[in-house]
């Protein structure tokens, strides 16, 4: 890497933050997405999950159970199973890395509109590196999801008494390799894929199921094993397992994680992954 | 390294797509300080061909140098000697004029005071100082096309390539358009390679032309020069009957032929005076006339010369209707 790929990463990384900074509805809806997560369903099972709300005015007569006993049990019960944090904690700790991890596919969408606007015919006939222009867009973009994660970790700390401030810079690193992975896949993907549609189908298909075997929602402990078993393959189990210990010093994943796996895990993931689309990319012509 | 007097030169190009021919063997050098116009109807492979020279194609086969610099071998010194500007837009619509430029300069290794100063020296000269700071996104299609001119020369090309750089303009902003042209020639010493499918640009602009047709250069010139292919004026008469006799009894024609079914070319000196005599030898040979026309030569009728075709009329195929198409989908 010479100086001018340097100039070029610089000014692909300026590139998608001026557009993030005048696209003022993309901020609002990757913002607020995770925003509707949280109070529906944070609200919702929140109270599900939570001993307070077992009416025993109901109960049979014959069953002879103290009250108090059975909520404490059944507290205890729930706190365990979500790392001994209430469920909107154990949820907006999770949200966190799940904001970044859906605003990384934005990127392989913004390569294709650069394809069809012709913007990419641009960047493809500048002598600068292809390597490190698309490498500063996917800085540019994990910058960006990151900055959206630290939105919601500050909204948590209205929401939630047990965040650990300090360790949010922690659990912001661990989200931003994290999101850096996933635009890298993203755009490798947007680079076989010309068309808007088949690209949107191909990631829905894949952000769905990635979200809910991942850790964010609910326990991997009490997943199902098949479910488990794609878990461990999922970078973002170890994006929302890393970031919810620096965040909560709770451990919510398998016996066998541990933040620093999570870290070794996440970098290999995310070099794998900026290398394709490097590749890609320096392949890329006008011809597909 | 190949001679420096010419900055361009291409040699025996070919360019398949599939199984379509887009390029034919293609042969031609541009010298320096030169404007010349590849000319031709849509589909003729004009755009193909400066995409290889562009670096963003590969040929086939053949070769390609660039300032010396092969076109495939040595891609990034060829990049950094020209600049482009492309049929469809390549403007960020999101960012501001400025950003846009901005960009370019930092991708093309400008930094700082200097690359300021040169962004709005530009502007300047394209007449969008005003609208720096304003997004490309409200631009007219004339402002887009200025502004993308003022991109390509921020990193001072030594080629400058304009892709029909007045496709889908109003005939003020083309003249404007035609202007900076011709200034960057004359006050820059600029090299530009542009395609048209406009005679009239051509004409115009350009100090040579090649003519290009399914993929082949069918003349090269100057504008005088291909125009001298027909001397004088060009009758063109639609008629029913025994064509090759009454082309025989024509003796004041310096050629008649026939350029297409039921078409003839006649050349001569003068049509207005031979007009009269032409319509009387019909009448006597049982010839009858349905169409008549005469014009002095301009470039559409050396076009219509060599490929029976006018240039108007293959303007009208099929990529208009596509790029409307695509222009509805994308917008």
């Amino acid at each position: 890497m010479d100086d001018r790929d340097l100039n070029a990463v610089a000014s692909m990384i300026y590139r998608q933050l001026k557009r993030w900074i005048s696209s003022r509805s993309r901020i609002v809806s990757v913002i607020v997405q995770p925003l509707l997560w949280i109070i529906l369903l944070g609200l919702g099972f929140g109270a599900i999950f939570s001993a307070q709300n077992i009416d025993t005015s109901t109960w049979p007569s014959f069953v002879k159970i103290n009250p108090e006993l059975l909520k404490n049990i059944v507290s205890k019960y729930f706190t365990t199973l979500f790392g001994g944090v209430d469920y909107i904690t154990y949820l907006i700790t999770g949200m966190a890395s799940m904001t970044a991890f859906m605003g990384s596919f934005i990127s392989g969408i913004s390569v294709i509109w650069d394809k069809q606007f012709g913007f990419l015919k641009e960047t493809l006939v500048a002598p600068a590196s292809r390597r490190s222009i698309i490498f500063g867009r996917m800085l540019g973009d994990a910058i960006i999801n990151t900055i959206h994660s630290t939105a919601i970790i500050l909204l948590s700390l209205l929401v939630s008494g047990s965040i650990n401030i300090w360790g949010i810079p922690a659990a912001l690193a661990y989200i931003f390799i994290m999101s850096l992975g996933f635009t890298g896949l993203g755009i490798a993907l947007s680079l076989r894929f010309s068309s808007m549609e088949g690209f949107q189908m191909i990631v829905n298909l894949l952000t769905m199921p990635l979200m809910f075997m991942s850790g964010v929602f609910y326990p991997l402990k009490t997943m199902p094993d098949w479910m488990k078993t794609i878990a461990l393959f999922n970078p973002l189990t170890y994006a929302v397992h890393g970031s919810r210990y620096w965040l909560t010093g709770t451990d919510t994943g398998l016996s066998f994680m541990n933040p620093l796996l999570d870290l070794a895990i996440l970098s290999i993931f995310t070099t794998i992954f900026t290398i394709i689309a490097m590749i890609l990319f320096d392949r890329a012509s006008l011809e597909d | 390294m190949k001679l420096m007097d010419e900055i361009v030169v291409v040699e025996n190009l070919v360019k398949n797509f599939k199984d379509i021919v887009a390029v034919d063997n293609i042969s031609f050098t541009i010298g320096r300080r030169e404007i010349f116009g590849l000319l031709g109807p849509n589909g003729a492979g004009k755009t193909t061909t400066i995409h290889i020279i562009a670096t963003l194609l590969k040929p086939t086969s053949g070769r390609v140098f660039v300032s010396g610099y092969n076109v495939v071998e040595e891609s990034k010194r060829v990049r950094e000697k020209i600049g482009i500007v492309f049929q469809d837009p390549s403007l960020d619509n999101q960012l501001t004029a400025y950003d846009n430029m901005y960009i370019h300069g930092k991708l093309y290794g400008l930094k700082g005071r200097e690359l300021h100063d040169k962004i709005m020296e530009l502007l300047d000269f394209v007449e969008l100082k005003q609208f720096a700071s304003k997004k490309v996104r409200y631009f007219s299609g004339g402002m887009r096309r200025r502004l993308e001119i003022a991109r390509s020369l921020l990193h001072e090309p030594e080629l400058l390539i304009l892709d029909e750089p007045t496709i889908g303009l109003d005939p003020q902003t083309r003249a404007r358009i035609w202007n900076y042209i011709r200034e960057l020639r004359r006050e820059y010493d600029m090299t530009i390679l542009l395609t048209t499918h406009y005679m009239d640009e051509a004409e115009e602009l350009a100090s040579r032309i090649a003519i290009m047709d399914h993929g082949k250069i069918i003349a090269m010139g100057t504008p005088d020069e291909l125009k001298a292919m027909l001397r004088g004026d060009a009758i063109y008469l639609v008629l029913r009957g025994d064509i090759d006799s009454f082309c025989r009894e024509l003796s004041f024609a310096r050629e008649c032929r026939k350029i297409a079914e039921n078409r003839i070319e006649v050349l001569v000196d003068n049509a207005p005076k031979v007009l009269p005599e032409l319509f009387n030898i019909a009448l006597s040979n049982n010839v009858v006339i349905q169409e008549v026309s005469y014009r002095r030569p301009t470039l559409n009728e050396v076009f219509l010369h060599l490929t029976g075709r006018e240039l108007r009329e293959t303007i009208e195929e099929t990529p208009v209707i596509r790029r409307a198409y695509m222009r509805r989908h994308w917008r």
